[in-house]
């Protein structure tokens, strides 16, 4: 097409030096794609899948969080102090729900029920350990244990060792903990089986120089019945009522 | 003639010099409004930094208060200087690879006042308190359709130009433009369409980064690269490495862009899919860029000493170095684990700050450098102020996307903390802050010399000489042996 402008005309001498030193309108070579470029695409193709896999939730239109998203325990424990508890039930139920999900990081030894498996894996029903004081159920909880052990008049010597939990927060260990008394022991009279997150933090510092995992000897020089300090809670609202432990347990309590 | 191209024909020449006449008026009318509202944009942007760090400074006035300084800074930054700058590189480029002149550019430059006019009066509808404080959007929604319209009108040429293209090959730089070119009514309309309709209030976050990050990567990314594309054969003399690896390249940004946004929201109120379809997008969309990277690097091997001396191959370069880090920060901040402790805080500023300035402006400046003197027919003042220019600018786009990373990181860290009060999260970011301040400082110092130089080429008062300017020639002087040598060859071109 010829338009207007191209007959202006100008003479080459008078055309600016930068139009007339430069090199032609560019062009593209044909080197085909290169076989690691499909590579590195794959790669990332990968990458990518593992992103929308994971964190899809399915695809779901009601699922909004399909990942863990915070690090440490929920926002706020649903319900404690929650705009919204009253919808969700007492307290101690949303307290016994998340320490039941907790309870899932011990299903494959000690079994949903808490039976344990004969000869390999202790009971969690009917174990001293369990339904005695909560003092001995957190050191295993922080520090694991290994070594020779009779529960429920059974007697375990097993090369199975149970791992450390510290690195789940308190709160989740104090869920854990309330789960399995409330679930799975059998409580003196008037005692409500619940663990606090306040008592398990204590109880982490009060056996952070136990070696671990902790050899059953040195389980043995606990005292049985002795509890965790900290105040008791009120099942419906999850308030602190103060330090109103169940009969007898004050003496034993340092 | 020492300067001329070899095989450079004298009708190439005529036709080159014929098609920038005829764009040169409406190519120069974007630039130098486009580098007004960079000025303006470069003030409001240290005003609102400094606001950031120091509160409590002015607070007697409500028109210098954050909320009020910092959008206007960036609508400032995006439509004021971004676009305006990214359509006269548009109009220039399109010209010269389609050999269509421009026969109506009164036209243009009458369609570029109204967009100045639609801008100034969304900016100013901002500062005064009446933008509607939806990120990137803030203007009041009667001002949209007018510049929707607009841009429309001024690309229209645009694609007519790429419609009556002279037979041959069509180069990727094309490509890209005619893909901008339709890509970003696209986003804009249906972006304000959508949050125009009273829909949820959620959801209009969620259109908002939505468009957010289509325009960067629909918008932004497309132009820097078709200016790379254009000025590494240009200055370097050598076809592109690969074409079917352009397409590649071209493609996969094409069709993994559109997926992204929600990504800026992990964790929040909506499905779980559309933050991971955002996600997963943004690192398929990697695999484009790292495929334009390497089709640049393979183009320029052998050849980078020449980024030395020519300014359009250094900025564009840059553009494309901050490119790659861009699309590299943005995959790694798909995943969860990194992106909890780098949304919803000062690093997604750094992040957007770095593809607005370190990638689209510098390369836009690379653009710039080269269509000016070849417009006005003189050549720049002085190469020490393009060299101040350039490493200001990269200390400014360095300076604050590390301080925003390490703000970010720390804000995130104690927005993560949920039992830490979010005042916080506020008081650990806040020193880093200064690294906003200082970044839009250099900056700010770094566009003084740009500024000068195109207006004094703007009046014609550029240098008269045969060579062009090169970074590391001063004016007047003769070029060093390499460089007479470069010249010579026909290698280094500014």
């Amino acid at each position: 097409m010829n338009l207007d402008y191209q007959t202006e005309g100008a003479r080459v001498s008078t055309i600016h030096h930068a139009v007339r030193r430069e090199h032609a309108e560019p062009e593209a070579g044909d080197e085909p794609v290169r076989f690691v470029w499909l590579l590195i695409g794959a790669a990332l193709l990968i990458a990518g899948g593992g992103v929308l896999g994971t964190y899809s939730g399915g695809f779901s239109q009601d699922q909004t969080y399909a990942f863990a998203y915070y690090s440490g325990a929920g926002p706020r424990p649903p319900g404690a102090n929650g705009d919204d508890g009253s919808a969700k039930g007492p307290w101690i139920d949303v307290w016994m729900a998340e320490g039941k999900k907790v309870y899932g990081n011990c299903v494959a030894c000690h079994q949903a029920g808490g039976s344990g498996m004969a000869g390999q894996f202790p009971p969690l029903v009917g174990s001293e350990y369990v339904d005695g004081g909560t003092k001995r159920l957190a050191a295993i909880l922080h520090k694991g244990l290994m070594g020779p052990i009779t529960v429920g008049g059974q007697s375990f010597n097993t090369p199975n060792l149970m791992p450390a939990w510290n690195t789940l927060s308190d709160e989740k260990l104090a869920q854990v903990a309330t789960y399995i008394r409330r679930s799975f022991g059998k409580l003196p009279e008037g005692e409500s089986g619940v663990v606090t997150t306040e008592m398990m933090k204590s109880a982490r510092e009060e056996f952070s120089g136990l070696p671990s995992p902790l050899p059953t000897s040195e389980l043995a020089k606990l005292d049985p019945a002795a509890h965790l300090p900290g105040d008791q809670v009120d099942l419906e609202t999850g308030d602190s009522i103060g330090a109103v432990p169940a009969d007898g347990e004050e003496k034993k309590v340092p | 003639m020492s300067s001329t191209s070899p095989g450079a024909s004298p009708q190439d020449m005529q036709e080159r010099a014929a098609i920038d006449r005829s764009v040169r008026f409406p190519v120069m009318f974007f630039f130098t409004s486009a580098a007004a509202w960079l000025f303006a944009a470069t003030i409001l942007g240290m005003v609102a930094a400094l606001k950031l760090r120091v509160p409590t400074l002015w607070d007697a006035c409500p028109w210098l208060s954050f909320g009020r300084i910092f959008p206007a800074h960036m609508d400032a930054l995006i439509y004021g200087w971004a676009m305006q700058a990214g359509l006269g590189i548009m109009i220039w480029m399109m010209a010269r690879l389609t050999r269509v002149g421009l026969r109506n550019a009164t036209y243009i430059i009458v369609l570029g006042h109204i967009w100045n006019f639609g801008v100034a009066l969304g900016v100013l509808a901002v500062w005064s308190g009446f933008g509607n404080s939806r990120t990137w959007l803030d203007f009041p929604s009667m001002l949209w359709p007018m510049l929707a319209a607009t841009y429309v009108l001024i690309v229209v040429t645009i694609l007519v130009m790429f419609r009556v293209r002279r037979d041959g090959p069509v180069f990727i730089s094309e490509e890209y433009l005619v893909a901008a070119a339709v890509w970003f009514p696209w986003v804009y309309i249906t972006a304000n369409l959508v949050l125009g309709a009273k829909g949820s209030a959620v959801m209009s976050a969620g259109v908002t980064v939505w468009y957010m990050q289509n325009l960067l990567y629909f918008w932004f990314i497309p132009i820097a690269v078709a200016i790379a594309y254009y000025i590494v054969p240009k200055v370097v003399g050598r076809p592109i490495y690969s074409y079917p690896l352009a397409k590649f390249g071209f493609w996969t940004l094409a069709i993994c862009a559109g997926w992204m946004g929600f990504q800026r929201f992990y964790g929040g109120p909506f499905p779980a899919w559309m933050p991971a379809v955002g996600g997963a997008s943004t690192i398929f969309a990697l695999i484009g860029i790292t495929a334009i990277a390497a089709n640049l690097f393979y183009t320029m091997q052998g050849k980078f000493s020449l980024m030395q001396f020519s300014p359009s191959l250094r900025f564009s370069l840059f553009g494309m170095a901050m490119l790659l880090l861009f699309a590299v920060l943005s995959a790694l901040k798909s995943f969860i684990g990194i992106s909890k402790y780098l949304q919803f805080n000062l690093f997604e500023l750094g992040l957007d700050t770095l593809a607005i300035y370190g990638v689209f402006s510098m390369a836009a400046f690379g653009a710039i450098y080269f269509i000016v003197p070849r417009i006005t027919g003189c050549e720049w003042p002085h190469g020490g102020w393009i060299r101040r220019h350039f490493w200001f600018s990269t200390y400014g786009i360095l300076t604050v996307l590390v301080g925003m990373f390490a703000a970010g990181l720390s804000q995130g860290a104690s927005l993560d903390a949920w039992d830490t009060p979010f005042e916080v999260s506020v008081k650990v970011a806040k020193p880093w802050i200064v690294a906003l301040v200082l970044g839009w400082i250099f900056i700010a110092y770094s566009n003084l010399g740009f500024f000068w130089q195109l207006a004094l080429m703007f009046v014609g008062k550029g240098r008269r000489s045969e060579g062009p300017t090169l970074m590391h020639v001063a004016p007047g002087e003769a070029a060093s042996a390499e460089q007479a040598a470069n010249v010579a060859k026909g290698t280094a071109h500014a």
